[in-house]
């Protein structure tokens, strides 16, 4: 029976081996030649140029992942104390955003940030503007808010946070209550419960949360494009203007790629090191 | 965990999700706007929805997303079910890595996976170009078409590539769990392996299908890296289409099928829920009283095995009957005619007028800007017929040798357009080209915002106006203007010049003066008050006029120190299917009839010679009011004005790269 059976496995293999394999050795390749395909470490070395863009995005993902976290883990913390109809609810209420479509949820946010938008409006109907300026003797007419790295990280955290909540919520909601039950008979107190048990046992939840916030931030580019307003460019920006904006060349954009599978692959080693990594990316 | 909430971690909850729903809200309030804005309240009305259903950009775009999610998910659920067991029955060591490969779509940033196949399918559509030549090369029985262009099936490819993995990996964890035993007991009982996979394997992982299943469509559904670098331009999915109207004009369509959908998945979600937790009630009441289970979202394995087998068939049945529409729609014989152009470049009702005339079909497409459009074509993305670039991108395709040369005999219309539009410099034997519109760069600014009205350059690199004005997003434009301002050529090769007028947009930059990097979004912006300056044509000005907001005063100026003045030509590129359809297409453009409607719409003065002269009579018969003369003036810039204008002409290769790299560099 097994041999039968393992037959089916042939024509994924193949499958893999075309559309997963391939592409990324033929990425490699561009990454490491010239237009006329001619072997170079120049792609490399001209991403000196970007350390900038660099910075930014990881610096602009990591403050995104952060709030995230502080957001998501008390999030996620109440949410599975509640009853387990609530939970139901609550669950499906995180869950619904994801199905209309990302972009949709971020243009939303254009018209509220904009200089004439909806947040500056609401500050002017309450004359917060006339209050500042008459306390300091400025005169400013509204808040700059889109365009401003802000307003980017906002986008991510706005787009990403089901992503932190959903698995640190689905392992503390796992957690055997025996032990919890042990350490109080033990003498600990609420924080040392939190701090001693809880804690480490969802760390594996809150490491691969991190992961599924922190890739797609460091590698977005319609959030910062729609958001920033293109002055702040982003690493998912400088790959996406090497193969369909405005400066064509793939060779580039294959080795920024490549460096950015790297940095991939790091956070997921990183990740499964702590285990369970594939039983929590199933959530999602 | 004990069961009691404090006041304050529900009001955390509370927060947490006004924070994820205040911006959908928004989204289904303004669809019931009756006016325009996204921020302006004018009264209710139903009116977008109606206009929702008859925008065939954006219903096609809903169609191609459920198509494409519908497919993708139907197909990778049996491929993955099938790999995922005949993975499980391979030897660990064989299985291991890989289980690895499978995970990698999973677990890479989407845009690389993106860009990996984006490659792949440019290298296996160059192959195949190189391999039709030679093939209808050696024999004539069978002519293979050269050209493939990414479209629907590189969709559905790069949407199954990340799907099966999600599918492979709910399936993998319920064949962990079976018991190995089970299916070799069947076969002893007599079974043979395919009953055995039926009745015993099946309905032991299926709630792993069901689940998988139900990821994968998420996924597909909520994609739009992947699908952006996989699509092309002919394919859009409803994000794409977004993606692409942010650039220009969103209109509140996008409103209306936010909230459909909203609604649709919201009905689904509580129907599934109150199903869910009758069963579980059912459930409890049956067996002892436990603590609840916490649900797992949204499919619980409850369902009795008949029902299992109505679900697969009725999944079946619709996608079969998915296919039949597909194949269906592809083998429907129409003439078409794909035409490439920038955004709000064309009146679409001229669309209709020509599919009705002629029957053929006009997949009209926009790209943002020449460069854009360049890059689009290279990478094989690019399904077009007609473009219309501007002079210096046409002389650079022409050196390539990417156009076609045009039959001018089929273009009786050609006639019509004015000498002094005709053998310009970047098509000096005029054979490859048909002029579309023409006009000028120019300062566009909000009198409300700027105490005088600017008649130099120098206004938008000025402190005065930081934070408020935008910065043109295409490199020759940006550059161009700087150029002009320091006093030098816009085609100027001297690098330290180029170096200079770099310097120049960057230090302003750095400074804060620009607000953002804009091509069509500068309609918005402007329109709604939301920046002071701008630069950007004169035909776009005048919409924007048309469509400012009561609080804004727009207006425009060709500084002093000179500008950049243009042609759009439409031209065909070389291998293109459809020749004859887009023939008739630019015949039907260049007619005096459809320039004058277009030059009314989209306010760009038109190379026709009868429909320019003849505007300010079209418009007082149209409007029973004469054209302010000023307008028609802006609109088709006399002859001192474009004395102060230059026209690009196609820089050499370093100066294109030197361009390219410092571009980059901005903003970074």
């Amino acid at each position: 029976m097994k041999n039968k059976l393992s037959g089916f496995a042939v024509p994924y293999v193949v499958w893999m081996a075309l559309v997963v394999v391939i592409p990324i050795l033929i990425m490699a390749v561009y990454s490491v030649t010239t237009a006329d395909f001619d072997l170079t470490g120049e792609n490399f070395t001209r991403m000196g140029d970007y350390v900038s863009v660099f910075a930014r995005s990881f610096n602009l993902a990591i403050i995104a992942t952060v709030v995230c976290l502080f957001i998501g883990y008390p999030m996620a913390y109440v949410m599975a104390k509640e009853g387990p109809g609530f939970q139901r609810v609550a669950m499906a209420l995180i869950m619904l955003p994801m199905w209309m479509n990302f972009l949709l949820r971020t243009y939303s946010w254009m018209s509220i940030l904009e200089n004439n938008g909806l947040l500056n409006q609401f500050f002017d109907a309450i004359h917060l503007f006339d209050l500042i300026n008459h306390i300091f003797g400025t005169n400013i007419e509204y808040f700059q808010m889109i365009g401003t790295s802000g307003a980017v990280v906002l986008g991510m955290v706005y787009n990403y946070l089901p992503f932190m909540i959903l698995p640190i919520y689905s392992v503390i909601v796992k957690l055997d209550h025996s032990l919890l039950e042990a350490a109080r008979d033990l003498g600990s107190n609420n924080v040392t419960v939190f701090r001693r048990v809880i804690l480490p046992l969802s760390l594996p939840g809150v490491l691969s949360g991190v992961t599924m916030v922190f890739v797609p931030s460091v590698s977005t580019f319609a959030i910062s494009r729609l958001l920033g307003g293109g002055t702040h460019m982003m690493l998912g920006d400088l790959i996406e203007q090497q193969f369909l904006g405005g400066a064509y060349d793939p060779h580039l954009g294959a080795a920024i790629a490549m460096v950015m599978m790297v940095i991939v692959v790091v956070c997921m080693v990183v990740m499964n090191h702590f285990g369970e990594g594939e039983e929590q990316a199933v959530m999602l | 965990m004990k069961k009691q909430n404090s006041l304050g971690s529900r009001l955390l909850m509370g927060l947490v999700f006004a924070f994820l729903y205040a911006p959908i809200l928004l989204l289904i309030v303004f669809s019931f706007n009756a006016g325009e804005s996204n921020t302006v309240w004018h009264g209710f009305s139903l009116h977008w929805y109606k206009e929702l259903f008859q925008n065939r950009i954006i219903m096609e775009s809903v169609y191609t997303t459920l198509l494409v999610s519908v497919l993708s998910t139907a197909i990778a659920t049996v491929i993955g079910t099938f790999a995922a067991i005949g993975l499980y029955s391979l030897r660990r060591r064989l299985r291991s890595p890989l289980l690895t490969i499978n995970n990698i779509p999973m677990m890479n940033a989407d845009i690389v996976t993106g860009v990996s196949l984006c490659l792949f399918f440019a290298a296996f559509f160059q192959g195949w170009r190189a391999f039709a030549r030679w093939f209808n090369g050696v024999q004539d029985v069978l002519e293979l078409p050269a050209r493939m262009t990414l479209g629907f099936v590189t969709l559905l490819i790069a949407h199954l590539v990340f799907n099966i993995p999600y599918v492979i990996l709910n399936v993998a964890p319920k064949l962990r769990q079976m018991d190995k035993n089970l299916v070799d007991a069947a076969q002893d009982l007599g079974c043979t392996w395919m009953q055995a996979f039926w009745k015993v394997i099946l309905p032991e992982i299926k709630p792993g299908i069901v689940s998988g299943a139900l990821i994968a469509f998420t996924m597909s559904i909520d994609d739009f890296v992947i699908s952006y670098f996989t699509a092309g331009s002919s394919t859009s999915t409803l994000a794409m289409t977004i993606y692409g109207m942010t650039k220009r004009r969103i209109t509140p369509e996008i409103n209306a099928i936010s909230t459909l959908l909203f609604v649709v998945v919201l009905v689904l979600l509580v129907v599934n829920n109150v199903r869910e937790a009758r069963l579980e009630r059912q459930a409890q009441r049956r067996a002892a009283p436990s603590a609840a289970r916490p649900l797992s979202f949204p499919a619980k394995p409850t369902k009795s095995h008949r029902n299992f087998k109505r679900f697969g068939a009725l999944a079946v049945a619709a996608a079969l009957l998915v296919c039949l529409v597909v194949l269906g729609g592809q083998t429907r014989s129409q003439r078409v005619v794909n035409v490439c152009s920038w955004g709000e470049y064309i009146d679409p009702e001229l669309i209709d007028i020509f599919e009705e005339r002629t029957g053929i079909r006009v997949n009209y497409q926009t790209a943002e800007s020449n460069e854009a459009m360049y890059s689009l074509l290279m990478s094989g993305g690019g399904d077009y017929d007609v473009i219309t670039p501007s002079d210096y991108m046409i002389a650079q395709l022409i050196e390539e040798d990417m156009l076609a040369e045009l039959n001018y005999d089929s273009i009786p219309n050609f006639e019509l357009i004015g000498q002094q539009f005709q053998n310009l410099p970047y098509d000096p034997e005029n054979k490859y080209t048909v002029p579309y519109a023409w006009g000028t760069v120019g300062i566009i600014y909000d009198r409300n915002k700027l105490s005088a009205e600017p008649d130099s350059w120098s206004a938008l690199y000025d402190d005065a106006n930081a934070g408020n004005v935008l910065l043109i997003n295409n490199s020759r434009d940006a550059y161009g203007i700087a150029l002009k301002y320091l006093g030098y050529s816009v085609n100027t090769t001297d690098e330290t010049e180029i170096r200079k007028a770099h310097a120049l947009v960057a230090d302003a930059m750095d400074r804060g003066v620009f607000q953002g990097k804009v091509m069509d979004e500068v309609f918005q912006k402007m329109e709604g008050g939301n920046a002071a300056i701008a630069t950007y044509y004169a035909g776009d000005y005048l919409s924007m006029a048309e469509n400012q907001a009561d609080y804004v005063d727009l207006g425009f100026a060709v500084p002093k120190e000179g500008s950049n003045w243009f042609v759009d030509a439409m031209c065909i590129l070389k291998d293109s299917p459809n020749t004859d359809e887009a023939h008739e297409w630019i015949n039907f453009m260049a007619s005096t009839e459809a320039s004058l409607r277009n030059m009314d719409y989209i306010w760009y003065a038109s190379p026709n010679v009868k429909a320019l002269e003849g505007y300010p009579a079209y418009y007082e018969q149209e409007y029973g009011e004469a054209l302010d003369p000023e307008v028609y003036e802006i609109m088709a810039a006399p002859q001192e004005v474009l004395d102060r204008c230059e026209m690009y002409v196609s820089l050499p290769p370093e100066t294109r790269t030197l361009y390219k790299d410092l571009w980059i560099t901005l903003g970074i």
